[in-house]
């Protein structure tokens, strides 16, 4: 090290010593469970864009829009029999996924179909035990698709097909630019919490002063970032519109999955209207 | 007082650390260097127990810094003030409403009285010549500034050793020439310092002893800073700089 660019700077003696310093406890709860959460959210949508997620081997296009035809045709459908045909065939294509996903999906299926079971309880105590059972396995089979679809396609493609389905531009935009700063402002919040943790080295009398200083800075951080991505995207000349330049392209695994859609609907027409 | 073996970290099935195989002594000025994405960060957060190996094992003054110790709250407390971390970006380190809370936050935690706070702080501020920043709000400073508040943050926990993550970035040449002899001064008086960084000019001024890293996430070298420099081949090999320029000028001389 270079000792001629010594500069006369008086150290404090407190520097200078070795602290003996023997720390009290304290709960850092809050922290340590805020820190896990983001770590799991800021995960999930690094894997999503990754794209290591599973893949169900057809268009993008197809997934999406078949996915949302499932849903209508559920919610329209009046015969059990056609919810118990597509709760078995969303098992079947799930079973071909990663044990991980199965797991990752059918906590949030099974989670949202009770809660519906336990909101539609009081109709089962006066005697409508069929709208309970229908609206709950609706509930399920609903959230599973859009579980496997979540699961099987990358956000960014997600958003970008919406275009094809006339989605006003506006709200791709909004859409778009949501995940990307969630992961941003994700690792930033980490950040800060990390630094928290690690200037916590005691007992912290304030600590939701700390956490509020840390939202206040999050909030400012976000108007800069959204101030600065506006600028950028004029300097860039985006006008708001979102163009796509790739063609619709069909293989053998989208001809199948539209015919198997095509069946879905066939029975949907045969026993959904019942 | 820093010893790591065989230690290995990974990210969801990503490796970052491959077989590191590390020892620090105290009083050492280690620089960490390395192409973008090698490990270093990773490195810095495994020795500030902000993660812990997947496999191997981590020792700070000869005791091992495991999860399970980790989740105590004392030991942790104890380890956090003892190796000072100085992050990358200075916005996410800086919470309080004002520079003086924010340097009294680690020894009002401590339990230090009003009075010993107060000295520390002022010490601090005078240390770092950002006296007139006392009362202003950390996040509307410049970039230079806010980085001055955040290693008075540290400082004033008294860390035994320091920890800094690219602390050069974004810093103008002025600043920059500031840090590096605060840097020296600090090594000076005792305290070990960690430093990761990709300035090769001022590398030689902040560290007696280079690690690099490279994309495979392993230590390729582990020498004198001097010595690793004249190495410019491991340099180009581990992509750390680029093989036309520097076999054409050679950097100190930029």
């Amino acid at each position: 090290m270079d000792n001629s660019r010594e500069k006369i700077i008086d150290m404090p003696q407190w520097l200078l010593q070795t602290e003996n310093y023997i720390p009290q406890a304290d709960k850092d709860t809050f922290v340590n469970k805020s820190i896990l959460s983001l770590l799991k959210v800021i995960a999930r949508i690094k894997t999503q864009d990754s794209g290591k997620q599973a893949k169900l081997l057809v268009n993008v296009h197809l997934k999406v829009a078949f996915t949302f035809m499932l849903i209508i045709l559920l919610s329209l459908t009046r015969s059990f029999l056609f919810v118990i045909i597509i709760n078995v065939y969303l098992i079947v294509i799930l079973s071909f996924m990663e044990a991980e996903n199965i797991i990752k999906i059918l906590k949030i299926s099974i989670g949202m179909a009770f809660f519906t079971f336990v909101v539609m309880l009081p109709a089962v105590l006066w005697g409508n035990s069929y709208s309970c059972i229908m609206i709950t396995t609706k509930i399920f089979a609903s959230i599973t698709a859009v579980g496997i679809l979540s699961h099987t396609t990358k956000w960014s493609l997600i958003t970008s097909t919406l275009k094809r389905f006339f989605i006003p531009d506006i709200f791709i935009l909004v859409l778009d630019i949501a995940i990307k700063y969630i992961v941003m402002l994700g690792d930033f919040t980490l950040n800060m919490l990390y630094s928290l943790k690690l200037r916590s080295v005691g007992k912290n009398k304030s600590k939701y002063t700390s956490l509020s200083g840390i939202a206040g800075t999050m909030f400012l951080k976000s108007k800069e970032m959204a101030e600065d991505m506006y600028y950028a995207m004029e300097c860039r000349g985006f006008t708001g519109e979102y163009h796509i330049y790739s063609k619709l392209k069909f293989k053998i695994a989208d001809y199948i999955y539209i015919l198997i859609n095509v069946g879905i609907f066939l029975i949907f027409l045969y026993f959904g209207r019942k | 007082m820093i010893e790591l073996k065989d230690v290995c970290y990974s990210y969801s099935n990503v490796n970052a650390l491959n077989n590191i195989n590390l020892n620090i002594e105290k009083g050492e000025a280690v620089a960490l260097m390395g192409p973008n994405g090698s490990g270093k960060s990773t490195l810095l957060k495994l020795i500030n127990g902000i993660i812990s190996p997947d496999s191997g094992i981590y020792e700070f003054n000869q005791e091992e810094i495991t999860h399970q110790k980790l989740q105590n709250n004392k030991f942790a407390k104890l380890l956090h003030q003892k190796i000072g971390f100085v992050f990358q970006n200075s916005d996410t380190q800086l919470f309080c409403t004002n520079v003086y809370d924010e340097i009294a936050f680690g020894p009002r935690q401590m339990g230090l009285n009003e009075i010993e706070v107060d000295k520390r702080v002022k010490d601090c501020l005078e240390l770092l010549n950002i006296q007139d920043f006392k009362d202003r709000t950390p996040y509307h400073l410049s970039g230079g500034e806010k980085r001055k508040v955040a290693i008075a943050c540290v400082l004033s926990l008294n860390p035994e050793v320091l920890v800094l993550d690219e602390p050069m970035n974004g810093l103008d040449p002025k600043t920059q020439r500031w840090l590096v002899e605060f840097l020296v001064k600090l090594n000076k008086a005792g305290k070990t310092l960690i430093t990761s960084t990709h300035n090769l000019e001022l590398v030689q001024e902040i560290s007696s002893r280079s690690i690099l890293f490279d994309e495979t996430h392993t230590i390729v070298a582990d020498m004198p800073t001097e010595k690793l420099l004249e190495d410019i081949d491991l340099l180009i090999k581990v992509n750390l700089v680029d093989q036309y320029y520097h076999t054409h000028k050679v950097y100190g001389k930029l």
